[in-house]
């Protein structure tokens, strides 16, 4: 049996990305190891709809360059080739780091032509964690250290930690946004969810997310979300994209008092309309599969 | 003076409010800035119609591979972003992945075999909306930076100011706390942070509170949905531990929806719903503040 990857992401922020997420996680767990990642590393929060304390830290760390100033020549190749313009020089002087602009790219000591100029140095930039939450179900999650501007190297790091385990399925729940650190949890799915809510702006963003879609060759599988807040057509954009409405999600009782209880609803409320939805969608991918 | 509103978490009400506020405050002479350029929702709260002016941002770099490329392998584990992959024996980039810093260049043994040149990273758009001028950004998809396009953009609501185009600057920042949320804080009077009753919502609301205590910014909570988890106090209890003033609970209001759909403030839609009284006495006090 090949493994098979799941994302499930959205564009906007709050359309319940991780509603939908944590459900599918615990209903696929019942018949397959599922490994659980919540690559919204600015704001993971499965955790908390899981009810789990984050367990088995470990740090993310970024290179970043530390010089040797007795082998340096002050040549100055390093800030000429600092695509963030992390490093300074001052005529006569000796090249320094502004480490919170250090994307960590190793470019500086690359180039350096003087053998061990320039070292290894590492800084903290977030954490990872690996949770036991269910039988079959591992949560892998993402932390961004606060204060940090890249998100992208915490996600790669959860996204690796997270391969690294065996595993039928591997389901990712993204940050919202379009941006690279999205695309990074995105890229290999076999299955791509995008969450939406039937507003203009969810609809905008719905259509940010396909964009990205489209540059990754993937399929999207539209859920939306609070389907009954109000009626917007999708029609142009499902004919733009290669995007199949797969399911719609009304304002359910269940669905928001589970939400803050802490008990997803398929566990909570297991015989209701919100689980049957989720139970569809979970059979929609095992067909795929 | 430049507030910012800010959440941590997505969809709580950033837009929905900030929206408003402009409204509310017109007289004011607001710039807006709509700080999530990965996506950008402002516009359609404020209603705009068609931009007056677009133009390309290059706040990045990218790597494209030539077919002078020898496919040697010695760029294979150089990439931090794993940008680079090898298809039927040839060497590619993601360029959905790539930032462009040239490391994979600076190992490459053959002359021009990489090329690293400056990439369209966005879009920013400028409207002059009936509340008064506003600045967007739209990344281009899978593109890195996003913050950069955010700072570009206060700088033209700076620019507004000293040409008195504006007096004052509001700041609809992106969810999460990583660059766009950064640069959103960054050189900010006061921030406005939005939280929903939810365990989520809070655990948000202390990380990107944590990152304007970091800025120095004084900061206030606004509860947006109040009501939708009937005795949860877990926003009260932060803001009562944190001494952060509570200054607004906007009821939880099903035509909230409603005025997303018809692309107007909720202020105009529907005034005198108890949500939108309970934004006019907020933007009372933001009033206070800017008037100061």
């Amino acid at each position: 049996m090949r493994a098979m990857k799941i994302t499930v992401t959205g564009g906007k922020g709050g359309t319940g990305k991780s509603t939908v997420a944590t459900n599918l996680a615990l209903l696929l767990s019942k018949k397959y190891k599922v490994v659980f990642v919540d690559a919204d590393v600015e704001c993971p929060n499965d955790h908390i709809l899981l009810s789990a304390n984050l367990e088995n830290e470990e740090d993310v760390k970024l290179f970043k360059p530390k010089f040797d100033y007795s082998k340096c020549t002050k040549c100055g190749l390093c800030v000429q080739n600092c695509s963030e313009n992390a490093l300074l020089q001052f005529k006569e002087g000796y090249p320094f780091l502004m480490p919170t602009l250090c994307s960590g790219c190793r470019t500086c000591q690359l180039v350096c032509p003087v053998e061990g100029a320039i070292l290894d140095d590492y800084r903290l930039v977030g954490h990872t964690y690996r949770t036991k939450v269910r039988d079959n179900l591992e949560l892998v999650t993402g932390v961004l250290g606060e204060g940090e501007e890249r998100s992208y190297p915490t996600v790669l790091a959860a996204r690796q930690r997270a391969m690294n385990i065996d595993a039928n399925i591997y389901l990712f729940d993204t940050m919202p946004g379009t941006g690279n650190h999205v695309a990074a949890a995105i890229e290999d799915s076999d299955v791509v969810i995008t969450v939406t809510e039937p507003t203009p702006l969810g609809r905008h963003d719905l259509e940010m997310i396909l964009k990205l879609l489209k540059k990754l060759k993937l399929k999207a599988w539209v859920v939306i979300n609070r389907s009954d807040i109000g009626s917007i057509s999708h029609e142009d954009i499902l004919k733009n994209y290669d995007a199949e409405i797969i399911a719609e999600i009304p304002m359910l009782d269940e669905i928001l008092k589970s939400y803050v209880s802490g008990v997803p609803v398929v566990e909570k409320f297991p015989d209701s309309r919100a689980t049957k939805i989720f139970e569809d969608i979970a059979k929609r991918i095992e067909e795929v599969f | 003076m430049e507030i910012v509103i800010a959440s941590g978490k997505g969809g709580v009400g950033k837009s929905t409010f900030t929206g408003s506020l402009i409204s509310l405050l017109k007289d004011l002479k607001i710039a807006a800035v709509d700080a999530d350029a990965e996506a950008p929702n402002l516009h359609l709260v404020l209603n705009v119609e068609k931009w007056d002016s677009e133009r390309d941002v290059i706040a990045a770099k990218g790597a494209t591979i030539t077919d002078k490329c020898i496919n040697c392998r010695v760029c294979d584990n150089v990439c931090i972003y794993e940008a680079i992959y090898v298809e039927n024996e040839t060497h590619k980039i993601k360029e959905y992945l790539c930032e462009g810093c040239g490391a994979c260049k600076a190992v490459c043994p053959v002359e021009g075999a990489i090329i690293i040149s400056d990439t369209v990273s966005g879009w920013i758009r400028t409207a002059n909306t009936k509340y008064g001028p506003l600045v967007s950004a739209e990344l281009d998809v899978g593109k890195p930076n996003s913050g950069k396009l955010v700072t570009e953009e206060k700088n033209i609501a700076k620019e507004w100011v000293k040409e008195g185009k504006a007096e004052h600057v509001i700041v609809d920042s992106a969810a999460g706390i990583g660059c766009q949320v950064i640069a959103s804080l960054s050189g900010a009077n006061k921030a406005l942070l939005i939280a929903e009753p939810t365990p989520s919502s809070l655990n948000d609301l202390k990380r990107v509170y944590w990152l304007a205590q970091h800025f120095r910014i004084p900061s206030y909570i606004i509860i947006n949905k109040d009501g939708m988890n009937p005795g949860y106090k877990g926003i009260e209890k932060f803001a009562e531990e944190n001494d952060v003033e509570i200054i607004g609970r906007i009821p939880y209001d099903p035509s909230i929806p409603k005025s997303l759909a018809s692309m107007r403030p909720l202020v105009e839609y529907a005034p005198d719903s108890p949500a939108s009284k309970e934004i006019k006495r907020i933007a009372q006090i933001v009033r206070g503040w800017l008037n100061d």
